[in-house]
């Protein structure tokens, strides 16, 4: 290779990076080159290749936006059904601790809640544990 | 995108408006999928890449400059996420599922069956031969040849001098080529028609 083209020059003349007087410059030293013509040449056709794995995203797949916009909004959405939810659960807790029921109401009443709980969070749990293990989770319907 | 669009969309999504992000993904979801796709070499990784990339975007935004394009600054998170994939092997360079994504020439239906088999098959080479090279010669290959960026975008994404991009470039290219060669490609026409 001659000594004033370097590699760079030919990469930025590969790939039209060059200003003219520049481009016009390794033109004639390509051409002067056998070298530099046979190891531009090789480097054309590897580019050349590269347009034949171009792709058009569009035509064959769906917008990620539908699972984007999910990710975005849905941990607004819990976090104001949670804070809701435990500022009921506690205010209902107190209303029911003071309450001038008597004791065996309240416990009765605070057995079938915990029992309610209970069950919930074991099917929940069973559902989640479902959910690992489930071969077609990642597929879209 | 226009960039004053592309702005205003911007200001409002940090003020908190998620709907106004939409018209972002789907303008940068196309080049998005090329570059994942290039760097992790299957479509199923890629878009999952692009789906974390999108929302990591969308948190970080409160520290977008303005002033600056969207684009490059997307894809230098986009290229980041995706290499801390590959570090972390949860997703290695494994080509798969790769010809249901690629588009399909016209030209290739009307020069018949064979053609197609060729290209097919040259791109086949050409995505094994990517896989050999290594993450740091295929993300800028990628960037050149399937994403078609300037010196200056490659920097920015690759947070590099502009003056290393043609170094790299010849690197990784050379890489490529003797990849090329290991599998049994011989540039011989090449050469001769030169």
């Amino acid at each position: 290779m001659p000594e004033r083209i370097t590699h760079d020059d030919l990469m930025r003349f590969l790939d039209g990076e060059l200003p003219p007087e520049e481009h016009a410059r390794v033109q004639e030293a390509v051409a002067a080159s056998t070298e530099l013509g046979r190891e531009l040449a090789i480097f054309r056709s590897m580019k050349s290749g590269f347009h034949d794995l171009s792709f058009h995203p569009g035509t064959y797949h769906r917008s990620v936006w539908d699972q984007v916009n999910e990710q975005l909004t849905r941990p607004i959405g819990w976090l104001l059904v949670v804070v809701g939810t435990v500022v009921w659960a506690a205010y209902g807790a107190y209303v029911f601790v003071t309450s001038p029921a008597e004791l065996w109401e309240k416990l009765a009443a605070g057995a079938i809640a915990i029992g309610m709980l209970v069950l919930l969070a074991s099917v929940m749990w069973e559902r989640y544990r479902e959910w690992l293990t489930d071969p077609y989770r990642d597929i879209q319907r | 995108m226009q960039p004053d669009l592309e702005r205003e969309l911007i200001r409002k999504c940090k003020a908190g408006d998620a709907r106004f992000y939409e018209p972002l993904v789907r303008a940068y979801e196309p080049s998005g999928l090329r570059l994942a796709t290039g760097m992790l070499g299957n479509l199923d990784d890629a878009r999952d890449a692009l789906q974390d990339t999108f929302v990591k975007a969308y948190e970080a935004l409160h520290r977008f400059d303005l002033r600056r394009p969207f684009g490059p600054w997307f894809f230098q998170i986009l290229r980041n996420h995706c290499r801390d994939l590959l570090r972390s092997r949860q997703a290695r360079f494994k080509v798969e599922t790769l010809d249901e994504g690629i588009e399909m020439h016209p030209a290739d239906v009307e020069k018949g069956p064979e053609r197609t088999r060729q290209r097919s098959a040259a791109r086949d080479l050409l995505w094994r031969a990517l896989e050999r090279v290594g993450d740091e010669h295929r993300e800028i290959l990628v960037l050149k040849e399937l994403q078609g960026f300037r010196y200056n975008e490659i920097a920015v994404i690759l947070d590099i001098p502009e003056g290393t991009v043609a170094s790299r470039l010849f690197h990784a290219r050379r890489a490529l080529r003797a990849a090329l060669e290991e599998m049994g490609f011989r540039f011989a026409e090449v050469e001769a028609s030169a």
